[in-house]
C-alpha cells in the first residue's frame, strides 16, 4: 500500500518536472474547443508552424510591393491562392507523422480536419486582410477575395481528401483558381475581376458547400477509403 | 470476449490483404505470427478501427466499432502501436505521450500523471525531456509503447514492438507485456518467433491472409516435432505450419 502510494506521489512529482506549460495559443484553443486533445492536434497542424505562416506572409509582403508599385491589384489573387495550398497541407498521411495513431483515437480524425481547416483558413484570412490594408491599390476589392478564398480553400481541401495527397490537392485547387482568374481576365480585361463580381458569390459559396459534402463524404466511416483521406 | 472477428476480410483493389479470418481473444498475452505479407498489419489496423473491413464483423471490448458512440468508447481504452511510428520530431517524450494521453480523452489533470507512468514504465524517465528526433530507433519504439499503454488500455494492439530493442530491452518488454495481458488483452504481431515463446498464452499464425494455426505455443510446437527446418522447437513448429499452408 505504502508503496504503491509512494508510486503515486513519485509519478505525480515527475509529471510536474517533464510537463511544460501549454503555449497562449493552445491555452486559447482549449477553451475555445472545450478538448485538450483538439487543441494540441491543433497546434501541430504542418501549415500553421512558423515556417510556414513566414512563407506565407512573405509571399503576401511581395504582393504588397509590387501592387505598390504597379498600381495592380495582386494581394486578392494571392491570398485565396495561398489558403488553398495550406488547407491542402494542413492534415492526413502525407503531413501529419502522427497520422495513423491519430485514426485509432477517440477524438475524431473529421473533428480534428474541421477544426484545422478552419484555424488554417482564419490565419490566411487574416494575414490577407492586413495586407490588403496594407495595399491601397487593392480599392474595392480589399475583403471581396474572402468568398473566392473559401470556395478555393473548399476545392483544395477536397481535391486533397479525394486524391489522399496534399501536393494533388493543392495543385488542382490552384489550377480551378488560374482557370477562374484567366477567365475574368478574358472575359472583363480585369483578373481582380475573379475576386469582386457581386453576381459570382452565390455560385462561389454554392461550390464550397459542395466540396465541403465531398469531405464528409469521404471521411465518414463506415465505408471508410483505404488511406483514411489527405 | 474483448476480441470477437468473424469472416472478416479486407482488400485493398483487387488484391486481398485478410481473408475470412475468425479470431476471438480474452485477456491475455496473444501472439500474431506470419511472414511479411501475410495480412499481421492489415488485421491490426482493422482491430485498431484505423481501417474498416471489407467484410465480415468485428466486435472489440464488448462493443461495435461500426457505431460512432461505440467505437469512441473503444478508442478510449484501446492502445495502439503501428508498425511505422509516426511522430513530431520536436516535441518532447513526455510531450508526446502527454498528447496522445489528451487524445484519449484523459481529462487534462490526469493526462500528465498518466504520461508520468507510461514513461517510467518503458524506462525512458532519464530521457523524457530529450526530444524525438535526438532518440535512437529502439528509443522511439519505447516512447511508441508508452503511448500505446498511456491510457491502461483493455485491449493493446502492438505491430512488431521488439524491432530496434536490443536483448536486454527486449526482455524487459515480455515482462511488461505479461504484466499487462494479466488484466488487458495483448495482441502482439511479430515474426520473431522467441518473442511469442517467452510472452504469449496464445498464438495464430496468418500465411496469404488466412490464420493457418491458432493455438497455445505448446501446441505450435507439438506441430514441429519430426521437422528438420529451424534451430529451435518453435520455429520448428513454426516452418512446419507454413510448410503445410503453402502445399
Amino acid at each position: 500500500m505504502m508503496a504503491a502510494d509512494l508510486d503515486r506521489v513519485w509519478e505525480g512529482v515527475t509529471a510536474r518536472i517533464w510537463a511544460s506549460q501549454p503555449a497562449a495559443v493552445e491555452r486559447v484553443a482549449r477553451r475555445l474547443l472545450r478538448s485538450p486533445g483538439l487543441a494540441r492536434a491543433l497546434v501541430t497542424t504542418p501549415s500553421l508552424l512558423g515556417s510556414w505562416l513566414l512563407a506565407s506572409a512573405a509571399v503576401l509582403a511581395v504582393g504588397v510591393l509590387v501592387s505598390r508599385e504597379l498600381g495592380t491589384t495582386l494581394v486578392p489573387l494571392l491570398a485565396p491562392a495561398l489558403a488553398g495550398a495550406g488547407i491542402a497541407y494542413s492534415y492526413g498521411p502525407g503531413t501529419d507523422p502522427a497520422y495513423e495513431l491519430t485514426r485509432s483515437v477517440p477524438v475524431s480524425a473529421r473533428t480534428v480536419l474541421l477544426a484545422r481547416a478552419l484555424a488554417v483558413f482564419a490565419v490566411n484570412a487574416a494575414l490577407g486582410v492586413a495586407a490588403s490594408l496594407a495595399a491601397p491599390a487593392a480599392g474595392g476589392v480589399t475583403v471581396a477575395w474572402l468568398v473566392p478564398m473559401t470556395a478555393v480553400a473548399a476545392l483544395c481541401l477536397a481535391a486533397a481528401t479525394l486524391t489522399g495527397s496534399p501536393a494533388a490537392g493543392a495543385a488542382i485547387g490552384l489550377a480551378g483558381w488560374a482557370i477562374a482568374v484567366l477567365a475574368a481576365q478574358v472575359a472583363t480585361g480585369g483578373a481582380e475581376r475573379a475576386a469582386s463580381v457581386p453576381a459570382l458569390i452565390l455560385p462561389d459559396l454554392l461550390f464550397a458547400a459542395a466540396c465541403v459534402a465531398v469531405v464528409l463524404h469521404v471521411t465518414r466511416i463506415p465505408g471508410d477509403r483505404v488511406r483514411g483521406g489527405i | 470476449m474483448n476480441i470477437e472477428v468473424q469472416g472478416l476480410t479486407r482488400g485493398f483493389g483487387r488484391a486481398t490483404a485478410v481473408r475470412d479470418v475468425e479470431l476471438s481473444a480474452d485477456a491475455g498475452v496473444f501472439g500474431l505470427l506470419g511472414p511479411n505479407g501475410a495480412g499481421k498489419t492489415t488485421l491490426l489496423r482493422m482491430l485498431a478501427t484505423v481501417i474498416p473491413p471489407s467484410s465480415g464483423s468485428v466486435r472489440l471490448l464488448g462493443r461495435d466499432p461500426a457505431a460512432h458512440r461505440e467505437r469512441r468508447e473503444i478508442r478510449r481504452r484501446l492502445g495502439y502501436l503501428p508498425q511505422q511510428l509516426g511522430y513530431y520530431p520536436n516535441f518532447t517524450v513526455f510531450e508526446f505521450v502527454e498528447y496522445f494521453a489528451l487524445l484519449k480523452e484523459i481529462p487534462p489533470a490526469r493526462a500528465a500523471r498518466a504520461a508520468a507512468s507510461a514513461v517510467d514504465r518503458v524506462q525512458l524517465g532519464d530521457r523524457a525531456r530529450a526530444k524525438l528526433r535526438t532518440l535512437s530507433g529502439g528509443m522511439l519504439r519505447r516512447v511508441g509503447i508508452a503511448q500505446a499503454i498511456v491510457n491502461d488500455p483493455g485491449l493493446l494492439l502492438l505491430d512488431e514492438p521488439t524491432a530496434g530493442l536490443d536483448p536486454e530491452q527486449r526482455m524487459g518488454f515480455r515482462a511488461l507485456l505479461r504484466e499487462i495481458g494479466g488484466s488487458a488483452t495483448v495482441v502482439v504481431s511479430t515474426h520473431l518467433v522467441e518473442d511469442v515463446g517467452a510472452a504469449c498464452d496464445r498464438v495464430a499464425l496468418m500465411y496469404d491472409g488466412r490464420i493457418v494455426f491458432h493455438g497455445s505455443p505448446a501446441e505450435l510446437t507439438d506441430r514441429g516435432l519430426g521437422h528438420a527446418v529451424g534451430d529451435a522447437p518453435l520455429e520448428r513448429g513454426y516452418a512446419a505450419v507454413l510448410a503445410q499452408a503453402r502445399l
